[in-house]
């Protein structure tokens, strides 16, 4: 009897430290974020008028409208196109050259510096050189390989030649995450498995891999979330003469479109909701599966 | 044993010179536009590599028409600020999500998985709203405003204190320290390099945000130094060499920084706070 | 005692969070926002401004703030500050977005004051600028400058080619004659450049001065199927489908400026606007030239497309009187003027133009003002862009060889008409 209400005691300290330390975030995001989402789900029941004045109901009309657009569909599948070939380089790419700059090894912080620098490079700048690396007449590519490919302007691999940005631009972001990650496997770990005479492949997988999941879990999340949000990379790269923009504009690219620049907001927050519950989908599977490969101590 | 390590360690540097060269290639590139006339830093057949000769002017002309001491300064109070609310608000949540057990936390976490998941640009008109109303445009308190809570941040951190040893409470337990003093006593300091991360990205996001800083500080005064560059960009063509100087101005404290932050980032951790 | 130090440091910067979340807000305020507000999209224009609004303070002690917004954020903020109920005092205004701003009252109506105003008569300024910013018979902005369409050509590839420049007498069949002798069989260059999405400053020029429309004077119907415009349009195909243009893709991944800029087309179409970029690049002030947009054979038309900004004020604004000052030296002889001397951009103003005339003199800025003659206003109508993204969707596969002209300019029509019923 005491120890029941013991424990009971000790739920409720939980509690109310938990919600302590928690609602400032809390709060922080109701306002920032809920609120807004939620006036774009009102929106998307809306044929919206200008300025948020005169919104009329119309139902799921938003939504018949967006499942009979072939530009959604499409921009759909270049969505999922891109994250299937941006997310699995960028986080592969990333974790070999951080346990590799994790070693003991010359000129680490020089290389990490330049890792770094595409994260502050300006934008125009990045824009500039990947149009003309890309540019099928005067660009580098074609010219040192000799080849003749439409790297951004075919419509059956632009959408790739923009993964390969968006995996370039990643690389120092995930590979920061995981040196801080590796910082905290302890290093007797590495020196019980030399003795043992583990290869350094045979450490990397049975040691770093588990002891990082977590890190690991956490990178592969947030950059699914974010590849499926793509707009930047594309919006910087391709015109809309581009012949390959209709197979390379992403859901984003669309809202984009209709929220800002025909000022269609109740279908652009349509497009938005529908992208939200895809990623809410994707990433409640990844929840699901963590528990299978993700350890925590 | 000998020659197998060697041969490793030049594969390795192979491998990491080779990424080093494309990772570098847009800030050469900067750096050779910033010297180059406007018509080689458009010209496309012959392309133009290098400059014909080394021309100030474009750094002399953005020097003077932008107050660059007054960027640096409202940059780096956002940053700074940003990095100071993202390091409290999240190491207090991602804590609570990642170690304690209690009603509600599912739900609440849930938001934080939300707001990653939603566009950043239908954010932009409302929070533009809240801080209209509060007559705050034009401030620092308005750069810093998104970054006040931060649901990456506090996803990162979660997963920081998931990593650490679970007996770490038990022991703090037989200390007799409550729930907070464990936090702040035993766990925080040994999450310090997810929170260097952390900054890490919070700076780097700040530093790059360009829509909101651009909307909601439009005056001389108020400007950092992204929204600035992006009002060199003209409506129909930019200056690019102009352009690209006041790109390098903006960029190069940034990296030093990050030159001289890395080592405490890495090497300092590993050989005081990394231990369990 | 290392954990310790790091738990302090973490109690300093919570409580200084505190302190700075409580009362430092205020303090942090970067500036007063006592002189009017002003804004603009265009940082190419804002020394000129600056010098202007210098001025104007001068005489009337009134003084004015410039902030320049990029573009695409320009409109962001616009309409963040229409519904949050906080714009600039004074602002540019754009035909694309004008009939929204005006039919919610976002504008403040300068009807009265154009009225009793020693300074501004509408009958100085090109009437259909006037129309961009008419709703209702009661005006909400003042003209500000106006730009007209000229063709472009490089000297240099003409002598090469041993081909005569284009002069007052060219017809559109010149033009191609021109195109076909310029363009060289290795694709090093092409005669003539017009990628589909260059719409104002190239085929809408063909489109009118055959007497074809885009969109009808009521703006509910698409002249896109009209047989003119199909006539005209296919000159736009003979060009397209006989190589004299780049490939699509070639002009959409370079652009029409640097590839006319690096002498790979001989010709291009371009507004008034760019006079500026063509100036700053060495080899376009080297090379090129600029003379008037060739005729229309059959009708004996020269249509230029033309467009206007307006300067407006906000409804809303605590400073109605002083706002109007502002707006009122912009749009003022002395205003327009200056703006025109200052090479800014053409005036709205009537004759004000000759000094603009003379602020690059090694370019025929002439051609832009004979261009004058027969102007047609930027087809708009209350959401612009929306048909005008699908018509160049459209356009797209036609330039693409997908699709012939005509049933490109069908298929245009159809869905413009389609969006325009909705409006």
């Amino acid at each position: 009897m005491k120890n029941r209400s013991l424990r009971s005691a000790m739920t409720t300290n939980t509690f109310l430290w938990g919600w302590a330390l928690i609602l400032p975030t809390v709060i922080g995001l109701l306002v920032l974020n809920i609120i807004p989402l939620i006036a774009t789900i009102y929106q998307s029941f809306h044929k919206t008028g200008d300025f948020g004045k005169g919104n009329i109901f119309i139902g799921l009309k938003n939504f018949q409208k967006l499942f009979s657009d072939d530009a959604v569909l499409q921009s759909i599948i270049n969505t999922i196109k891109y994250t299937i070939a941006q997310v699995p380089f960028s986080v592969i790419i990333a974790l070999i050259l951080a346990v590799m700059l994790n070693k003991k090894i010359r000129g680490r912080s020089i290389y990490r510096t330049i890792y770094f620098m595409p994260m502050v490079v300006a934008p125009a700048a990045i824009a500039m050189v990947w149009r003309w690396l890309y540019n099928s007449e005067f660009g580098l590519i074609n010219n040192l390989f000799n080849l003749n490919v439409n790297w951004i302007s075919n419509p059956s691999i632009a959408v790739f030649s923009i993964a390969i940005i968006g995996i370039w631009s990643d690389i120092g972001y995930n590979m920061i995450l995981f040196l801080a990650g590796l910082q905290e496997v302890p290093k007797d770990y590495y020196e019980a498995a030399d003795l043992d005479g583990a290869s350094a492949v045979q450490s990397f997988v049975h040691i770093t891999v588990p002891m990082i999941s977590p890190i690991l879990f956490f990178v592969i999340v947030t950059r699914m979330i974010a590849a499926m949000q793509v707009f930047d990379t594309i919006f910087m790269v391709m015109e809309r003469s581009n012949p390959a923009l209709y197979k390379t504009q992403s859901l984003v690219f669309l809202f984009y479109q209709s929220s800002f620049v025909e000022r269609d907001l109740g279908y652009g927050s349509t497009i938005v909701v529908v992208l939200l519950m895809i990623i809410m989908f994707i990433t409640a599977l990844q929840m699901i599966a963590q528990k299978k490969w993700v350890h925590y101590n | 044993m000998q020659r197998r390590n060697i041969l490793s360690v030049i594969v390795m540097h192979g491998v990491l010179i080779i990424v080093a060269l494309i990772m570098i290639v847009p800030f050469v590139w900067m750096v050779l536009t910033s010297f180059k006339t406007v018509g080689e830093s458009v010209q496309l057949d012959p392309f133009v590599f290098f400059p014909s000769e080394i021309r100030m002017e474009a750094f002399t002309r953005v020097f003077t028409t932008n107050n660059f001491l007054n960027l640096y300064k409202n940059t780096l109070l956002m940053i700074a600020f940003r990095i100071l609310c993202a390091v409290i608000t999240a190491s207090m949540a991602g804590f609570a999500f990642g170690r304690l057990h209690f009603r509600g936390s599912d739900i609440a976490f849930s938001l934080v998985l939300i707001q990653m998941m939603i566009p950043p640009q239908i954010f932009i008109i409302p929070q533009y709203q809240m801080i209209s109303r509060m007559g705050m445009t034009n401030t620092i308190f308005a750069l810093v405003f998104p970054g006040l809570v931060t649901a990456f941040g506090t996803f990162l951190m979660r997963q920081a204190y998931k990593m650490l040893p679970k007996d770490l409470e038990e022991a703090a337990k037989l200390d007799g320290l409550n729930i907070g003093k464990t936090f702040l006593l035993i766990l925080a300091p040994l999450t310090k390099s997810s929170l260097i991360a952390l900054s890490v990205f919070t700076a780097v996001f700040a530093y790059k945000d360009l829509m909101w800083p651009m909307i909601v500080n439009p005056s001389k005064d108020a400007l950092v130094l992204a929204s600035a560059l992006a009002k060199m960009k003209g409506q129909y063509v930019s200056n690019y060499p102009e352009l690209m100087a006041a790109s390098l101005i903006a960029c190069v404290p940034m990296i030093i920084l990050y030159f001289i932050f890395q080592k405490q980032f890495i090497e300092g951790i590993a050989t005081s706070g990394g231990k369990l | 005692m290392k954990k310790k130090i790091v738990s302090l440091c973490i109690v300093a910067v919570m409580t200084s969070a505190l302190v700075f979340a409580g009362g430092d807000a205020e303090k942090a305020k970067v500036a007063p926002s006592k002189p009017l507000s002003v804004m603009i999209w265009d940082s190419n224009q804002e020394p000129g401004i600056r010098l202007i609004i210098d001025d104007f303070t001068a005489k009337t002690g009134i003084e004015a703030d410039v902030q320049v917004v990029d573009w695409n954020n320009y409109w962001t903020l616009l309409s963040a500050g229409a519904q949050g109920g906080s714009l600039p005092d004074v602002f540019w205004m754009h035909s694309n977005e004008s009939q929204r701003y005006m039919s919610n009252d976002l504008l403040l109506d300068v009807t009265d004051r154009i009225a009793k105003s020693s300074l501004i008569d509408p009958k100085n300024y090109p009437e259909d600028i006037w129309s961009l910013y008419t709703y209702n018979k009661k005006y909400y902005a003042i003209p500000k400058d106006i730009d007209t369409i000229a063709l472009w050509y490089n000297k240099t590839l003409f002598d090469e080619a041993g081909v005569a420049y284009p002069d007052e007498n060219w017809t559109w069949d010149d033009l191609y004659q021109a195109a076909k002798k310029l363009t060289k069989a290795d694709g090093s260059v092409y005669g003539f450049c017009n990628v589909n999405t260059n719409n104002q400053a190239g085929w809408y020029n063909l489109i009118y001065s055959n007497n074809g429309y885009v969109i009808s004077e009521d703006k509910k119907k698409s002249g896109m199927d009209h047989p003119n415009t199909i006539e005209a349009m296919k000159w736009m195909e003979k060009m397209i489908n006989e190589n004299l243009m780049p490939p699509q893709n070639v002009m959409s991944e370079s652009g029409e400026d640097v590839l006319f800029q690096s002498g790979k087309v001989a010709m291009t179409l371009q507004g008034s606007w760019m006079v500026a970029a063509f100036r700053d690049n060495e080899y376009s002030y080297a090379n090129c030239d600029i003379a008037m947009l060739p005729l229309n054979e059959k009708t004996g038309r020269r249509a230029s497309i033309y467009n206007g900004l307006g300067w407006a004020i906000s409804a809303n604004t605590l400073r109605a009187d002083d706002a109007w000052k502002l707006v009122e030296y912009f749009g003022s002889e002395e205003g327009q003027l200056r703006q025109a001397e200052l090479g800014v951009t053409m005036s709205a103003y009537k004759d004000t133009s000759e000094k603009w005339k003379n602020s690059v003199p090694r370019f025929n800025l002439q051609a832009y003002l004979d261009m004058q003659d027969d102007m047609v206003i930027r087809p708009f109508s209350r959401n612009t862009v929306k048909w005008e993204n699908a018509v160049l969707d459209v356009m797209l596969k036609v330039w693409s060889k997908e699709m012939p002209m005509e049933a490109g300019c069908k298929e245009a029509a159809r869905q413009m008409n389609e969006i325009l019923a909705e409006e």
